[in-house]
C-alpha cells in the first residue's frame, strides 16, 4: 500500500510552529511585552485544533 | 464506528496502543501523528499559566501599593552618596542614591544579567555590576555597558519630613 506522508508533514509543521511560538511566549514575558506574551499564547492553543483537525484528515491518507 | 477492528485478537504493535507488551513497539505513522497531535495538546495546556499571568500583569493587578518604607534620613545621606535597602520585600535588594539637594534615584539593584548586586561608583558616577562588569546609567537605570539588555526596575522614592520613602516600583517600559 502506498500511504501518503502528508499528514505526518503538515503535523511536524504543527510542532515546529508551537516550539517557536512557545519560545517567543516566554521571551516576551520576560521583556514585559505581556501582549505579545498573549498573542503567542492564543497562537499556540489554537495550534490544537488544527492539529487535531489534520490529524483526521490525513490519518487515513 | 465502522472501521473499528474488533477481532480478538489482533495484532497491535504500534506504540500508542499495543495491548500485548510483550511485543516490541513499533511506531507507525498514525501513532507518529497522533504523537503529535498530543504534543500539540501539552504545548497548549503549558501555554495557559503565562497567558493567565501575562492577562493579569496587564489588568495592573502587578501594579500593587507597597507599605511605605523608610529608608533613609537625610542627614544621614551626603550628596553623592548610596544606602542600600529592601524593597518591596524582605529580599528585595535595592538602592538608593542621592544625586542633588532634592534628587533621588533608587533601584532594584539585582542586575538584570544574573541578579548580582550592583553598587554605585562615585567617582566613575555610574552603577556597576561586579560579576560581568555590567554597567548602569544612574538617571534611569538602562544598561549602558556589558551583558545586561533589560534597565533595571526603578523605585519611587517620597520625601517626607526629613526622611526618605520607597513609595511603589515603577513598572519599565521595555
Ligand atoms: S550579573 Fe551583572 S553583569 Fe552579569
Amino acid at each position: 500500500m502506498k500511504r501518503s506522508y502528508i499528514g505526518v508533514l503538515l503535523l511536524s509543521a504543527v510542532l515546529f510552529l508551537n516550539i517557536i511560538f512557545t519560545q517567543y511566549m516566554v521571551h516576551q514575558y520576560f521583556y514585559e511585552n505581556y501582549v505579545n506574551t498573549l498573542i503567542f499564547c492564543g497562537l499556540n492553543i489554537v495550534m490544537f485544533p488544527i492539529a487535531f483537525f489534520l490529524y483526521k484528515k490525513t490519518k487515513k491518507a | 464506528m465502522k472501521e473499528r477492528n474488533n477481532k480478538i485478537p489482533f495484532p497491535e504493535d504500534n506504540y500508542t496502543h499495543n495491548i500485548n507488551r510483550d511485543n516490541e513497539r513499533k511506531l507507525d505513522r498514525r501513532g507518529f501523528m497522533k504523537t503529535l497531535v498530543g504534543a500539540a495538546g501539552v504545548f497548549a495546556v503549558s501555554s495557559l499559566p503565562w497567558g493567565a499571568v501575562a492577562a493579569k500583569e496587564l489588568m495592573g493587578l502587578g501594579e500593587k501599593e507597597y507599605p511605605h518604607k523608610k529608608i533613609a534620613d537625610l542627614n544621614n545621606l551626603p550628596i553623592g552618596d548610596a544606602v542600600e535597602f529592601k524593597f518591596p520585600g524582605e529580599h528585595d535588594d535595592a538602592i538608593l542614591i542621592r544625586l542633588g539637594e532634592e534628587k533621588f534615584v533608587a533601584y532594584q539593584n539585582a542586575c538584570t544579567h544574573l541578579r548580582c548586586p550592583v553598587f554605585w561608583v562615585k567617582e566613575q558616577g555610574e552603577m556597576v555590576c561586579p560579576c560581568h562588569h555590567g554597567k548602569f546609567d544612574v538617571e534611569t537605570g538602562a544598561p549602558t555597558a556589558g551583558p545586561p539588555r533589560r534597565p533595571l526596575p526603578e523605585i519611587q522614592v517620597e520625601v517626607n519630613q526629613g526622611a526618605v520613602y520607597a513609595v511603589r516600583v515603577k513598572r519599565y517600559e521595555a
